[in-house]
């Protein structure tokens, strides 16, 4: 598995590795099939080879991926189909084409004429632009979406295809790929219903080859109706603190939250907007509320930006049930959340929301070691939304020590710092990790597992009932000193 | 002697003292807790926010000192206020109530306590009120006792006059200033009563830090000079009064000059000058004391006749001559307003256009002050009584502030203190007089003991406070001066038995429940309202928020370039520039009257006259509040005339109030208003496209219940930008001048596709050709 989120870093290594040579053509793709599933934020790109290999003892099955397509690139998961278990994938150099190859172990070695069924899932995003550029309150909404025509493979391949998925059948327009008569002898691609096929390709050859792609690779566009908003979350940071003398685990997330659909053209019109809710026929760019999951049994939940509290949301609690180290299916809250206003195109929304959990769903304590281990969630979904920057900063309990944590995928930057809050003393470690580009696939739980030390809890009544134990010592000392100049006569 | 009831005896007096200090202590706590808890109404009904209007700039004011320091926001200039003027906010505002905050939060964050900014901003006004109650209960038992003490400070505390300026969120320099205004009268009393440069000194740095927060410091400045010079008048200069007055009036006038709003004020303004004026006669009263020491009586007379014309003639001359030479301001408009109520209408409409500087309404006194507005008289009279020098101060204190509290609504808050006090006299004079068991004598024919008639004179003081006051002061007088010798037989007076007792007691302690309640009841629901956000109900009863402003702010704070200039009326100036982080180009620091004028015609003007103002000053949003499809009375079509009214004061030949009247001088917007009304901007503003949303049916304004027309106004300069969600704002974006040179009107017209009228070319021609 590779989380290709760090691209750029990547790139930084494919120029300063030598180029290897990968393909020893120790395999032939008898297919391979590209599902895209085109959406607003995030695409989902599945593709699977089905391999033969042609050499005895065959155990790494080389995946080539353009260097524009691994930019797009946030999460990329190489399996073999039907097993759960992801493969392991290393990076391979680049190709002549400017393709990355990545080299992924297979468990068991194939013999010569043995099959095997690769998928590739990955997500891209920011691969779509809204085209039209702009779209009036009353206007529909379409997307653009720019690929290469042929799947890139070091592998001979026999048959190959994509298909672009979309939603809504109206699709506006898509690119006649030319000059594939080599190929194919039939229409180069074909549209029915909302999906738009490219192929079926035969007899490709090696196609990450330079020769090939300045030769045959093309660019093909499709543009589709989409008929959901495009969000995005610019910024987004979360703040877990720990707290055991409450049981209470509190998380709160600042969210900026974009409309990144086609932007409003000409003003907005709130009796349009009303006559359009009133006859139920919204427009699919504009954002009026969003639903978000939340955990079960929490209690507190405030939601407010800047200017205060909003009022216009609801919140359907379910009870709690403890998670940790059970696989029983937990139930969510539900939050339908309002913003004050409906996001138009290209129009921006921040909010502040959280809530407080019973600490003891997400934590356990083990008696033997002495040390409590924390699950937290890296972030909570909104539906088809990418965090563009995260920063999620854990807070853990006055005086904890012997602090590790165990993150799901590598962070940016990680850093170990002292928060100070209410009548601290010492100040709470606290854990910050920075992301970028997560989408639903990275939510994943951080395990953050520390020891408190008894003696520790009691820190805090401890320093408060000093202080006041002072004053009042002070005044009762204070009270019977005096301090007049010239006593007066009785 | 014989008791109503019986009292224990085997209590010692150090008992009793210890029980009462506790008790005392106890029922300050418990009164500070309901002066703080009675406040709390607005967040617990809506939540921690900043109230209204001027709180907004406070509050942000405050931001700015916290995040960056004192230092900065000193020298802060604030250039997206008055745009494009800009603001110096460091020299224009009174930087107590901030200094405050920024202390409190400053030193809760020392202690590891990071509360949020704020929470300190909503919350300070209820934790000075709770100061506010303990310094009356120290002034009132300077007056009286310490039950009369607990008593005032439990009227303060919960006393609607007061909270209506101080509930949570009221984040104003009233605030703190009445907690300063009663601790520096308190201070003032103790230095008079002692004669102590000590107390003086803190009177005046208390004075200090009330001419730091608030403007009506000048109440002070007057009311201690007023109160010196009546009792130099009644002939009972002292050395304590000079001693006191001198050092309170030196070191507080050097200090408040040290506040850069009021700079040199203090000795240039007609203000300020009858402080002066006290503290040259005080010098000049001591130093004939002094003479009179060292002179025999005749000389004495004669230099004192020569002395006293000379100087008065000379000190009249030097005054005029300094104000002729504008060496002191004349007096301001504000200060007139406060003698001629309709001054300000007359002269200064923007003055007069603030409500709460209307003349108070009848019921606001009751509504305000409940049973205490006729108690309090009573109280004022019982201070006759002994007459000590403290008690001639709350004389005059009730009656200046009784004048004032009539000119203006806002002064009502000046008011509240003394009635508290002096209610709290007269009710613990009243309780104490029929809770006390001693009963009096029956006298037997002919023999009196001196036992006897002590009590008796007691007895006929404790009557006379209820029945017949006037003339129960003047035989306590008689009976104090010459105890013997008049009475030859004195009538027995007194309260016999427990019935009258309980009866009296009873009664009373039934107001006090019926004040209690009225309290509560005028607090939680008129008081409590954050006017930022508005509640209604739902058909279910549960409360539904309106958000419409924040709705607004939000969207402009989000939606819109940072340096995007927004004229509103300058009501909303400082919720914009708090909510919205934008440039204003007027707000509720009315300072500039012409540049108010500017927004008022642009307001009042048709499209054509309005644009090019609103171009030279770079407007890119106009926000206007519409409250008719709600039926919120308070919006800018209601306070339009002001607007009209205080244009026409800078430009009378192009805005004319009657023009926005009908023939037959009604207000109205629907299809007979006048052709100047229907032009205006703001009438197209708040009108554009309403009548469409009732789909073809009959549209009415709920606000002024009249049948707007089919055809709405059309705008041709200005474009929708944003309608909040019940259309209480609206937010117009100004248009950008033709690529092709055209006016607007016309191009718009092109667009539609309308012919060009042919009328005007040719008129043109003609003109060239002649």
């Amino acid at each position: 598995m590779v989380q290709c989120w760090r691209a750029r870093t990547l790139l930084f290594f494919a120029s300063a590795f030598p180029l290897l040579s990968a393909a020893q053509q120790s395999f032939e793709n008898s297919g391979i099939v590209r599902t895209v599933d085109l959406g607003g934020s995030l695409v989902h790109v599945t593709t699977t080879y089905a391999a033969k290999a042609l050499q005895d003892n065959a155990d790494s099955y080389t995946i080539a991926v353009p260097n524009d397509d691994l930019l797009k690139t946030s999460f990329l998961e190489v399996k073999v189909k039907g097993q759960p278990k992801p493969l392991v994938v290393s990076y391979g150099g680049a190709s002549d084409a400017g393709a990355h190859l990545l080299n992924a172990a297979l468990t068991k070695a194939l013999p010569v004429n043995g099959t095997v069924n690769i998928v590739v899932e990955s997500i891209q995003i920011h691969a779509t632009r809204p085209w039209p550029e702009r779209a009036a309150q009353d206007e529909s909404q379409a997307l653009k979406y720019d690929t290469q025509l042929f799947v890139l493979s070091p592998y001979k391949t026999l048959i190959q295809r994509t298909k672009l998925k979309s939603t809504n059948p109206s699709i506006i327009s898509y690119t006649t790929p030319e000059k594939v008569e080599e190929f194919t002898t039939e229409n180069p691609v074909s549209k029915s219903g909302a999906t738009v096929t490219y192929g079926p390709y035969n007899n490709v050859p090696e196609s990450s080859s330079l020769d090939f792609v300045s030769k045959h690779q093309q660019p093909v566009s499709i543009n589709y109706a989409y008929d959901f908003p495009v969000i995005e979350v610019t910024k987004m940071s979360r703040t877990a603190e720990v707290s055991h003398w409450g049981d209470n685990l509190n998380i709160q997330d600042d969210i900026v939250l974009h409309n990144a659909g086609p932007k409003l053209k000409g003003h907005f019109s709130r009796f349009m907007f009303q006559t359009q809710a009133y006859f139920n026929r919204p427009a699919p760019h504009i954002l009026p509320a969003l639903t978000v999951h939340l955990p079960a049994g929490i209690r507190n939940t405030y939601y407010y930006d800047l200017n205060g509290n909003v009022s216009t949301s609801r919140l359907r609690t379910a009870p709690s049930t403890p998670r940790l180290g059970s696989k029983a299916q937990a139930q969510y809250s539900v939050l339908e959340l309002k913003p004050r206003f409906p996001l138009m195109g290209g129009w921006n929304y921040s909010y502040t929301l959280g809530w407080d959990a019973p600490l003891s769903d997400s934590a356990s304590y083990d008696a033997i070691s002495g040390t409590y281990t924390v699950e937290i969630p890296t972030m909570t979904e909104i539906a088809g939304s990418v965090v563009d920057d995260a920063e999620l900063k854990i807070i853990l309990p006055e005086g904890a020590t012997d602090v590790e944590y165990a993150l799901p995928f590598p962070a940016i930057s990680s850093e170990l710092t002292t928060h100070v809050t209410y009548l601290d003393t010492i100040g709470r470690p606290a854990i910050i990790l920075k992301y970028k580009n997560l989408t639903h696939k990275h939510i994943k739980p951080i395990f953050v597992s520390y020891k408190v030390p008894l003696a520790v809890h009691f820190r805090k009544p401890v320093a408060v009932a000093t202080v006041l134990l002072g004053l009042f010592g002070f005044t009762l000392v204070a009270r019977r000193i005096d301090l007049t100049i010239h006593k007066k006569k009785a | 002697m014989s008791r109503a009831y019986p009292l224990p005896t085997n209590l010692s007096s150090s008992t009793v003292t210890n029980t009462a200090s506790l008790v005392r202590i106890v029922a300050l706590g418990l009164i500070s807790g309901a002066a703080i808890a009675s406040r709390l109404f607005a967040v617990i009904n809506f939540e921690s926010i900043i109230h209204e209007f001027d709180p907004w700039f406070n509050y942000r004011a405050t931001r700015v000192l916290a995040a960056k320091g004192f230092y900065e926001f000193w020298n802060w200039f604030d250039p997206t206020a008055w745009y494009p003027l800009g603001r110096v906010v460091g020299g224009t505002v009174y930087p107590g109530l901030m200094a405050t905050s920024g202390v409190i939060y400053n030193v809760l964050h020392a202690l590891n306590l990071p509360v949020d900014i704020r929470n300190i901003c909503v919350l300070l006004a209820p934790g000075f009120s709770a100061l506010t109650a303990w310094a009356t209960y120290m002034f009132t038992t300077e007056m009286k006792d310490s039950s009369a003490g607990l008593l005032a400070a439990a009227f303060i505390g919960i006393v609607p006059g007061y909270i209506s300026r101080s509930v949570a969120g009221s984040y104003d320099n009233e605030a703190i200033a009445i907690f300063l205004l009663m601790f520096t009268f308190y201070l003032w009393i103790k230095a008079l009563k002692l004669g102590s440069a000590l107390y003086g000194t803190l009177a005046a740095i208390f004075y200090f830090y009330m001419v730091a927060a608030w403007g009506g410091y000048a109440f002070i400045t007057n009311m201690i000079p007023v109160h010196a010079l009546v009792l130099m008048l009644m002939g009972r200069y002292s050395t304590r009064l000079y001693v006191g007055y001198c050092s309170w009036y030196a070191i507080g006038t050097l200090a408040s000059m040290q506040v850069p709003f009021v700079g040199f004020q203090p000795v240039r303004t007609s203000e300020h000058m009858g402080a002066l004026g006290v503290f040259g006669l005080l010098q000049l009263v001591a130093f004939a004391q002094l003479i009179r020491s060292h002179l025999s009586s005749k000389q004495f007379q004669n230099l004192l006749a020569i002395a006293v014309v000379s100087i008065g003639v000379l000190g009249a001359l030097g005054f005029v001559f300094l104000t002729y030479k504008g060496w002191i301001a004349p007096w301001t408009g504000r200060f007139y307003s406060l003698w001629d109520t309709g001054y300000a209408k007359k002269y200064i409409p923007i003055i007069a256009s603030v409500s709460e500087h209307q003349p108070t309404a009848w019921p606001s006194f009751f509504m305000d002050l409940q049973s205490l507005v006729f108690i309090f008289p009573a109280g004022v009279i019982l201070c006759f009584r002994q007459l000590r020098d403290e008690h001639v101060f709350v004389i005059i204190y009730a009656v200046v502030a009784s004048y004032f509290a009539g000119v203006m609504v806002r002064l009502m808050l000046t008011l509240t203190p003394v009635v508290c006090v002096a209610s709290a006299i007269a009710f613990s004079t009243l309780l104490d007089t029929y809770i006390d068991p001693t009963e009096p004598e029956v006298p037997e024919e002919g023999k009196e003991n001196a036992d006897g008639k002590a009590k008796e004179t007691g007895g006929s003081a404790a009557l006379a406070a209820v029945s017949d006051i006037v003339a129960a002061t003047t035989t306590e007088a008689a009976a104090g001066s010459s105890k013997t010798k008049t009475a030859p037989k004195p009538k027995v007076k007194g309260i016999w038995g427990l019935d009258t007792r309980f009866l009296v007691v009873v009664n009373a302690i039934g107001m006090l429940c019926f004040f209690v309640m009225h309290c509560t009841w005028v607090t939680s629901n008129a008081y409590s309202s954050p006017s930022v956000v508005l509640a209604s109900q739902n058909p279910d009863g549960s409360q539904h928020i309106i958000d419409d402003f924040r709705e607004a702010y939000y969207w402009l704070r989000q939606n819109t370039p940072q340096d995007a200039v927004v004229m509103s009326w300058w009501d909303y100036g400082y919720q914009i520039a708090g909510m919205a982080d934008r440039p204003t180009l007027v707000d509720n620091n009315t300072w500039n009257n012409t540049h108010i004028a500017t927004v008022g015609k642009a307001m009042s003007s048709p499209e054509e006259v309005a644009y090019p103002i609103l171009r030279k000053h770079d407007v890119d949003y106009v926000l206007v509040i519409f409250g008719g499809l709600l039926g919120y009375s308070g919006d800018d079509i209601n306070k339009f005339l002001w607007m009209v009214r205080i244009a026409q004061g800078v430009w009378p030949d192009e805005i004319q109030e009657p023009n926005y009247f009908t023939p037959q001088g009604e207000y109205r917007v629907d299809e007979r208003a006048s052709p100047a009304m229907r032009n205006s901007l703001m009438y197209k503003m708040s009108y554009h496209r309403f009548s469409e949303l009732f789909g073809g049916g009959q549209a009415v304004d709920r606000v002024r219940q009249q049948n707007m027309p089919k055809q709405g106004p059309t705008l041709d300069y200005l474009d929708e930008a944003f309608t909040s969600e019940n259309w209480i704002v609206r937010i117009y974006q100004v248009r950008d001048e033709d690529v092709l040179g055209r006016d607007l009107k016309s191009a718009n017209a092109f667009t539609a596709g309308k012919k060009r009228k042919r009328t005007k070319p040719a008129s043109r021609r003609r003109a060239i050709q002649q």
